[in-house]
């Protein structure tokens, strides 16, 4: 048990001052979700890795954690990409070039890059759940040769959902990027695939072995995802997934997003799913 | 250990010999039936036989409502909260509590060191008191006695109507320096206080009920009972979990964010914007709940994070009984074993 004689005042941390970031670009993507670009102040630099979050704040309205959607940039800016569907995001909306966003972080566990080196990536993304994997997509992009094959599966509920259309076209085309897209509802000029995300599993070919899968998407998707990679043989600690819960404070501290005893903002977002499979509320 | 005796009537001499030192906080009587930590103005209106307060005392160290910071709407700017680093002296407190401070100390302090509770819980002293249980103190049954003396400086051991002052650490000594009234004289053993609400088994065979006990049948009925108004973790000395939301002025000028008590017992606790609940049955919320007593931070440090205090059941307008709840858990596991064996 940690005792107070046991700190010393200089180790005392000032945990809830936000750092204020322009907003340097911004875009709406979709009828519900917008992007943005912000930049540390004073140089400074967020120094994430991909798969952390960060708590954003817009004084008089509150605070919220958000993924992190680039990869480490190491320029002082980094990029979000917000749903619009709570009280604070609401606000953010009219958010544009020039702003100011208050931003506290980065908070949590993200990808362990270093397990992932040399690996076949499998990335399996439902709806928003491309946002926060995109920082890690956009790793392996940046440091490709470190990393074996990037299989990148995507679903969203309906073609006019589909994040990041650009990206898209660009892993599509990319000899070095298997990407497989899907939609539970197609539409008039949709071609391609219609079903749920598990649809795209059975084809694939794996390396069982040399594959870590990486899973985030709304908290239906991950029982029938992980069924699918268990029929194909794919070991337990071989699959992360990244958990939503209310991470309010995003330092260990206020218990809102508490999985069992584990707090999702300290020990996650990103888990290995051999690590949460035993804790009742985590799928 | 050094001891002296003290005569009951030269306690207000002692307050105020306290208050060289720094403010002193102690049990006041607030209404007909309650008690309420308070700073002292008038030494002679401490309470000294109290049964327990309705909130702990943790509100001095991580208060119900809390500054974080002051901010401006017209430049987004904002300004921050210095908490004072203030000597303060904690007077007549009861084991349960002094315990609850220290797991407290652990919650705040491990992982990121917290500031604001850093800093409030710097020069503060505390002076223990004996007290005799009610129905509701389980205490002894999570390993507190009554006179455990850890985290105290000087202890109040009453004896015969008058009391006996225990010096425990140097600063209690300290406190204590130049205060005329008291008498050397050697500890006595005092006649048992006998506790009238038990847990039957000991506490550190507890981990091993709650390990079998996740899917029980008594959450569905104390979850039945339950009206989740969050009393138990509002009273509650080790709840620490809180809310963080921003108040603005009438002007919409400026506004400050502050921090306030939350309760997971509350059916937003664990929601996400967009609708999804992660424990949204009273049952997850109250298995929850015990298990942040009994079993997750238990796990990690060897001791249980209810000090038997007695607010959640004494406070809660459903009569919901915590030691209850844990004895039939108890019961509920020994039928499974039961069975067990029968078939074996």
């Amino acid at each position: 048990m940690k005792r107070i004689e046991d700190v010393k005042l200089h180790e005392a941390q000032d945990l809830y001052y936000p750092t204020m970031c322009q907003v340097t670009q911004a875009r709406q993507l979709t009828e519900m979700e917008k992007w943005y670009e912000l930049e540390m102040p004073d140089g400074q630099d967020l120094g994430h890795s991909p798969g952390q979050f960060v708590e954003v704040s817009a004084f008089g309205i509150g605070e919220a954690p958000i993924s992190i959607s680039s990869s480490p940039s190491g320029t002082g800016r980094f990029e979000l990409c917000i749903r619009q569907i709570g009280t604070l995001t609401n606000v953010l909306k009219k958010y544009e070039a020039g702003d100011l966003i208050g931003i506290r972080g980065p908070f949590g566990k993200g990808y362990p890059i270093e397990k992932f080196l040399g690996k076949d990536i499998l990335i399996i993304a439902g709806g928003i759940g491309l946002v926060p994997l995109r920082s890690l997509i956009n790793y392996v992009l940046d440091h490709r040769r470190d990393f074996g094959r990037l299989i990148i599966l995507y679903g969203a509920k309906t073609p006019a959902e589909l994040l990041f259309k650009e990206e898209i076209a660009d892993w599509t085309t990319r000899d070095d990027v298997e990407f497989y897209m899907t939609v539970d509802q197609g539409a008039e000029n949709w071609t391609g695939n219609i079903g749920v995300i598990t649809t795209l599993i059975p084809g694939l070919d794996l390396n069982l072995n040399a594959t870590m899968a990486a899973i985030t998407g709304p908290p239906v998707m991950y029982k029938f995802v992980i069924m699918s990679l268990k029929s194909k043989q794919l070991a337990d600690d071989h699959i992360y997934v990244s958990l939503e819960r209310r991470m309010k404070c995003g330092v260990g501290k206020c218990g809102h997003c508490q999985i069992n005893g584990v707090y999702c903002c300290q020990d996650g977002p990103v888990f290995n799913y051999s690590a949460i499979k035993p804790l009742e509320e985590a799928l | 250990m050094e001891c002296f005796s003290l005569l009951r009537k030269d306690i207000p001499a002692l307050i105020d010999h306290l208050g060289v030192f720094g403010q002193v906080i102690a049990p006041h009587r607030k209404g007909d039936a309650s008690y309420s930590f308070e700073t002292v103005t008038d030494s002679s209106k401490v309470v000294l036989d109290y049964n327990r307060t309705l909130l702990p005392l943790k509100k001095n160290f991580f208060p119900p409502v809390e500054k974080l910071m002051d901010f401006s709407l017209k430049d987004l700017s904002y300004t921050t909260v210095e908490v004072p680093l203030e000597p303060k002296v904690f007077f007549a407190v009861h084991s349960y509590e002094m315990q609850s401070i220290l797991r407290l100390d652990h919650s705040m302090l491990s992982g990121n060191v917290e500031s604001n509770y850093l800093n409030r819980r710097q020069k503060s002293r505390f002076v223990g008191i004996s007290f005799i249980p009610d129905e509701f103190h389980f205490s002894e049954s999570v390993g507190i006695t009554i006179e455990e003396l850890e985290g105290f400086d000087l202890y109040l051991n009453e004896v015969e109507d008058d009391f006996q002052v225990y010096v425990i650490t140097k600063k209690g000594r300290s406190l204590i320096q130049g205060f005329n009234k008291l008498r050397t004289t050697e500890p006595e053993i005092v006649a048992e206080r006998k506790f009238k609400t038990k847990i039957r088994y000991h506490y550190n065979r507890l981990p091993r009920v709650f390990q079998y006990a996740y899917h029980a049948d008594v959450w569905a009925e104390v979850a039945s009972r339950c009206v989740g108004c969050g009393s138990c973790n509002l009273t509650c000395p080790t709840c620490f979990c809180f809310d963080v939301n921003d108040e603005v002025t009438v002007t919409a000028e400026s506004g400050m964010r502050e921090r306030t008590w939350d309760s997971c017992m509350l059916v937003t606790f664990a929601q996400v914007a967009g609708g999804e609940n992660f424990r949204e049955h009273t049952v997850n919320r109250t298995r929850h709940r015990l298990y942040r007593k009994f079993k997750y931070i238990t796990d990690e440090e060897g001791l249980p994070w209810c000090v038997g205090c007695g607010r959640c059941t004494a406070f809660c307008p459903a009569g919901i009984s915590l030691p209850e709840i844990v004895n039939d858990l108890i019961r509920e596991d020994e039928k499974a074993r039961h069975h067990q064996r029968v078939l074996v």
